[in-house]
């Protein structure tokens, strides 16, 4: 049991505070004082923000490896195998714990006043509570046992929240498909699991593991499966191709669901776990690489999807899905250049995606409280004048998304811009692939700009217009909601340039965690290459400034006026096609979801062939029964009767066996 | 000689006879009696089969069966009673709610002959007026 | 097996399916009763029984010394027996259950006959008390309860007459092939001891008792020794069947009886010759007592269910007191519809 006021000691409190609050949100609901069910999970969530970043900042300085471990006691045992509830401190989980926290922090502030008045009030609390929590267990836990309920958890969290208004049938169908689409890139993860357990000799705890791994790697081919299956786990939850679909189809929960969902819990796990995994990805130069593709194709893919859709939810969960393919293109890069620089600069632009995509998300829920739940573009336009506090902070978000110099998105994007580009210029066997997923980003992040700005100017530019929904009262939200609104923003501006291109702060303290000192070292076991630091290039920057520009540029020019759309004639096609999704939806209804439909109907069909085989042969004894019933008639003489004569056959068969 | 054989053979048939009549008579006093014939038939056969082995355990035997007989006699009869005035009768086909659910109840196809046709006359009922063919005397008289 | 007339195996299916058949015909019903027919069948079924235990079990007049053939007793044997048959048969078949209680009064006169040919005269006694009063019960049961003038259901219908005449008499074909087969050599001895030799050893146990020794003696040695009247002994007589355990358990009972009896005979003084009397005595008795059962049937009767069989006496006596109990608990009761449940 660890001293509670050691940092691990504090850090578990902080872990354990969002359960609490959970629990308490649900009592709330239970002794019917729904009105108060908010005031546990913000109290809790700030206090853990409080602690993790306490501890954050009094393990800041110094450069020694920063490593806590602690067992709090046995979870179970199953023959030989004990498997204890251990927790692992390190920079990489402070980071994501302290991140997670605060971010919640402000988001269930919003949420208190977003969501006043609703039925599930306190059942909206508690699942939230209980979804912090899974993510801060999955991000401290030290076995994979613990992760796994930790990555579960959240996943059935996400159902629950997704499913929040359960009556409407599309937030039932999204919920389904959000938990079934996460699901089935478990079942990878957790093959991988097992497989690495088997390499790992069969230690519970990951740092016992990879230590094992890393001192006796197995042959190369194998432990690029174990990683790709690791990643398979990654892709789902967070929402890669080919399992993104359901990202944009979890917009039918409540958009601070959204917003934590997409900024702080969830869609980070996978990045997270490859973050964790890096020394094991070291080792596989190969799963590197198909990360990075994977990433750039879903980078693409997703901006392109967002380019022309009307809702504006639509379009930020898209860039999202986005953002997440830059985050996994930045971790592939740990197979061509230092993983340290590669994890640095995922986690990084997690850390400040967390800032503006959540502002973005609260600031879409501020605008569509305001519009009467109304989220479609074509139907509002020129708000900046009605909600100013939203406009501005939006657009601190929307500069930030779009990778606007000097705001936080542009020193996270440039980072692994800068890594793909030196990896795709470094002495990588792969490094002809590393260039064009280089390009892919460049493009990718063009296509960013335009479309946040898009979005920007079709909702706060143009004519004033608000929906009638908005029932006249359409105004700017109270200030519960717009505080955190202010702070994120805040944080959208400057912290990015305050943690790392400042101060280097960040890359420094993240250097720190031993999982990038193995990983580094399995990194130059087999590659064979020097192990760099991360440096800025004014070159990529310049050309990622000018591309973020020129995106908000061609935004401003088209859309500058609101709405409605222009689109020039040539690019029509492009456009339908954008609109609608890339009809990846029809391709996976055609390939996966038809022949599946068709086999369930065909299986349907044999089991009713069973069923009429199970009733033919059901029927022998009912037709048997038939006949004998009337036998049973009551008289009991005739019972007497059947007696006598059965004991007369019984009789003759002895009599006349014996009389032979 | 008369052997222990012919012995059995007279209780055997006994026993048989007592079994036709229980099964298929209806009178539960008819059934009764059949029953103690049958256990006629056990008797003589014990006592057949003690005289030819020369022992008295045959003899003490019978004794038992017929204290048996006497208890079962007892308890038969006041189980008769009692259905009797459940049911005013005596007839075992009517105890018949055991059966299966959805059998019909056994009824009798034949019906029974009638009762032969009385010849004496028929007195008019005491104490009721006689039906009247026609008034002998004028509505005003009654009065 | 040729379809000859004496043939026991066709004479027991002729007399069980005739008699099955008779009772068919008898057994009440509301139509197509046959009384002739029935009862026709049935004493045919009653004389092919009787000429079936006598041609599988011995003619009851042919005995071994025509001098003394125990006319008495066989008369009385298939009297006893034939009025037990027809009165059961009466009883079965009546559709009256008055004139039912009356015959079965019969039955048991008749089983009482038997009960005496088989030496238990008490038991003849205690049936005939015992089921005196049971019939009158009934009788008066019979009274109170049944209506026999008008037809009925209880009294002139039958519950499934053919199938139950033909379970009861297939079982009585079962029970008499059994029988049958059984008693399948037709070689054993009629007896162990034929009568003239049993008078004889009756005698020599009188003379005992009168304190003649050596008479006695005389006449023991008459029937194991020498050969009476020309006849073989009974150890000569019973050499060609000492397969059978019986007869050889017999037979050498036979070898010490004769030497307790030599043993008086070559007594020295008359002490001892007065010991080896009253030792030969008991032996005597059990010798004489093979196939027959003691004088004295009462005291003999309460000796053995007093001493061996005192447990079931007692147990035989709460039985009673709990059916007396249960018979007032069930009868008692007035109007068990109107019983308000506790």
């Amino acid at each position: 049991m660890p001293d509670p006021l050691s940092p691990i000691g504090l850090s578990l409190i902080a872990v354990t505070l969002p359960l609490l609050g959970s629990v308490l949100s649900a009592l709330c609901g239970a002794a019917r004082l729904p009105r108060l069910a908010h005031m546990p999970a913000v109290l809790t969530f700030a206090a853990a923000g409080v602690i993790s970043g306490y501890v954050l900042f009094t393990l800041a300085g110094g450069k020694d490896p920063l490593s806590y471990k602690a067992e709090l006691g046995t979870w179970f045992t199953v023959g030989d195998m004990k498997v204890p509830v251990a927790f692992h401190l390190d920079s990489l989980s402070l980071i994501m714990l302290s991140t997670v926290t605060f971010i919640a922090t402000f988001i269930a502030v919003f949420s208190a006043s977003y969501m006043k008045g609703d039925d599930g009030f306190a059942r909206y609390f508690a699942v939230m509570g209980l979804f912090v929590f899974a993510m801060c267990l999955l991000v401290t836990s030290n076995n994979f046992f613990l992760l796994v309920a930790g990555w579960e958890g959240v996943g059935l969290c996400s159902y629950l929240l997704v499913g929040y208004y359960y009556t409407k049938p599309s937030a039932a169908a999204a919920a389904r498909k959000a938990f079934l689409v996460t699901r089935l890139g478990d079942v990878g993860m957790i093959l991988g699991i097992f497989w690495l357990w088997k390499f790992g000799g069969y230690h519970s705890n990951i740092d016992q593991l990879v230590d094992h791994i890393t001192h006796q790697p197995p042959a190369a081919d194998q432990i690029t499966l174990c990683c790709l299956l690791l990643f398979c786990g990654a892709v789902g939850k967070s929402a890669q191709l080919p399992l993104y679909v359901w990202l944009p189809d979890a917009m039918e929960g409540p958009t601070p669901v959204s917003a934590l969902i997409h900024a702080a819990t969830m869609v980070t796990a996978g990045v997270y776990l490859l973050a964790r995994t890096a020394p094991l990805f070291a080792l596989s130069p190969t799963a590197q690489i198909v990360v990075t593709i994977v990433g750039g194709l879903t980078a693409l893919l997703a901006a392109f999807i967002a380019l022309a859709q009307y809702d504006l939810k639509r379009v930020l969960a898209y860039s999202t899905v986005s953002q997440l393919g830059f985050m996994f293109m930045g971790l592939g890069c740990g197979g061509a250049i230092a993983p340290n620089i590669a994890v640095t600069a995922a986690i990084f632009h997690l850390f400040t995606h967390a800032f503006f995509k959540a502002l973005l998300f609260l600031g879409s829920g501020s605008v569509m409280h305001a519009m009467g739940n109304v989220i479609d573009m074509r139907k509002f336009g020129g708000l900046r004048k009605l909600m100013p506090v939203t406009h501005a902070t939006f657009l601190i978000g929307s500069l930030a998304l779009a990778g606007f110099p000097l705001l936080s998105g542009f020193w996270s994007k440039d980072q692994i811009l800068t890594a793909l580009h030196d990896a795709g210029t470094g002495r990588s066997v792969f490094h002809g692939y590393y260039y064009t997923v280089y390009l892919v980003a460049c493009l990718t992040a063009l296509m960013t700009a335009f479309y946040t700005f898009r979005a920007y100017f079709l909702t706060f530019w143009g004519e004033e217009r608000v929906p009638h929904e908005a029932h006249g009262h359409a105004h700017e939200s109270s200030p519960a909601m717009t505080i955190p609104l202010v702070i994120l923003a805040v944080g959208a501006l400057a912290i990015g340039a305050v943690v790392d291109p400042l101060t280097h702060w960040f890359g420094h303290f993240l250097e720190r965690s031993p999982v990038l000192h193995h990983a580094d070292e399995a990194f130059h076991k087999t590659t064979n290459m020097s192990v760099g630091h991360h440096a800025f290039n004014v070159t990529v920057a310049a050309i990622s400034s000018v591309l973020s520009l020129a995106g908000i540029g061609i935004a401003a020019m088209l859309y500058r006026k609101g709405g409605p759309e222009k689109v020039p004639t040539v690019l029509k096609p492009v456009f339908a096609l954008s609109q609608n999704k890339a009809y990846v939806d029809e391709v996976y209804g055609a390939t996966v979801v038809l022949p599946a439909e068709t086999a369930a109907s065909g299986s349907g069909q044999f089991d009713g062939f069973l069923d009429a085989l199970a009733r033919l042969i059901s029927f022998i004894p009912r037709f048997l029964g038939a006949v004998l019933r009337p036998l049973q008639n009551g008289l009991v003489q005739f019972y007497a009767l059947g007696m006598v004569l059965g004991l007369a056959v019984f009789l003759t068969v002895v009599v006349l066996r014996s009389g032979r | 000689m008369i052997t222990l054989w012919h012995f059995l053979g007279v209780g055997a048939t006994l026993f048989a006879l007592g079994l036709v009549g229980f099964l298929t008579r209806r009178n539960l006093i008819t059934m009764f009696l059949c029953a103690e014939l049958m256990l006629q038939g056990v008797v003589i056969n014990l006592l057949a089969f003690g005289r030819f082995h020369g022992t008295l355990s045959g003899q003490a035997m019978g004794l038992f069966v017929i204290t048996v007989a006497a208890c079962e006699a007892g308890l038969a009869m006041a189980l008769f009673l009692m259905l009797y005035r459940r049911g005013k009768t005596l007839d075992s086909g009517d105890w018949q709610q055991v059966r299966e659910t959805g059998v019909p109840a056994a009824t009798d196809a034949v019906p029974l002959p009638l009762p032969p046709a009385d010849d004496e006359p028929k007195l008019p009922v005491p104490g009721l007026r006689p039906e009247q063919v026609a008034a002998p005397f004028p509505e005003s008289s009654r009065a | 097996m040729s379809l000859d007339i004496n043939n026991p195996i066709l004479q027991l299916i002729l007399a069980t399916m005739l008699g099955g058949l008779g009772v068919f015909f008898l057994l009440p019903r509301p139509r197509g009763r046959w009384v002739a027919g029935g009862v026709a069948l049935v004493l045919c079924g009653m004389g092919t029984l009787a000429a079936f235990l006598i041609t599988r079990f011995g003619q009851p007049l042919a005995a071994s010394d025509a001098a003394n053939i125990d006319w008495v007793g066989s008369g009385l044997f298939w009297l006893f027996a034939a009025g037990a048959i027809v009165f059961g048969m009466v009883l079965v078949t009546q559709r009256n259950p008055a004139r039912g209680a009356i015959a079965f009064a019969f039955v048991i006169l008749s089983t009482c006959g038997l009960f005496l040919l088989l030496a238990a005269p008490f038991l003849m006694a205690a049936t005939i008390i015992i089921y005196a009063g049971a019939i009158i019960v009934t009788f008066l049961f019979v009274l109170m309860l049944s209506n026999v003038r008008t037809a009925s259901d209880e009294n002139d219908r039958s519950r499934e007459p053919l199938l139950g005449a033909l379970a009861g008499f297939a079982f009585l074909g079962l029970v008499l092939f059994t029988l049958h087969s059984s008693e399948a050599d037709s070689t054993g001895p009629e007896a162990l001891l034929t009568s003239i030799e049993r008078v004889r050893l009756t005698e020599a146990v009188s003379k005992l008792d009168a304190g003649e020794a050596d008479e006695a003696n005389n006449l023991v040695n008459d029937v194991l020794v020498n050969r009476v009247d020309g006849k073989p002994t009974v150890a000569q007589r019973l050499a060609s069947h000492d397969a059978d355990p019986r007869v050889a358990a017999f037979l050498a009972q036979t070898i010490e009886l004769r030497k307790s009896n030599d043993k008086v005979f070559n007594a020295q003084n008359a002490a001892d010759k007065s010991k080896a009397a009253a030792a030969l005595r008991p032996e005597l008795i059990v010798y004489l007592g093979n196939g027959h059962l003691p004088a004295r049937n009462v005291a003999n009767l309460g000796t053995v269910l007093y001493s061996e069989y005192l447990l079931a006496v007692e147990m035989a006596g709460t039985l009673l007191l709990v059916a007396t109990v249960g018979a007032v608990a069930i009868a008692g009761r007035r109007n068990p519809a109107k019983e308000v449940p506790a």
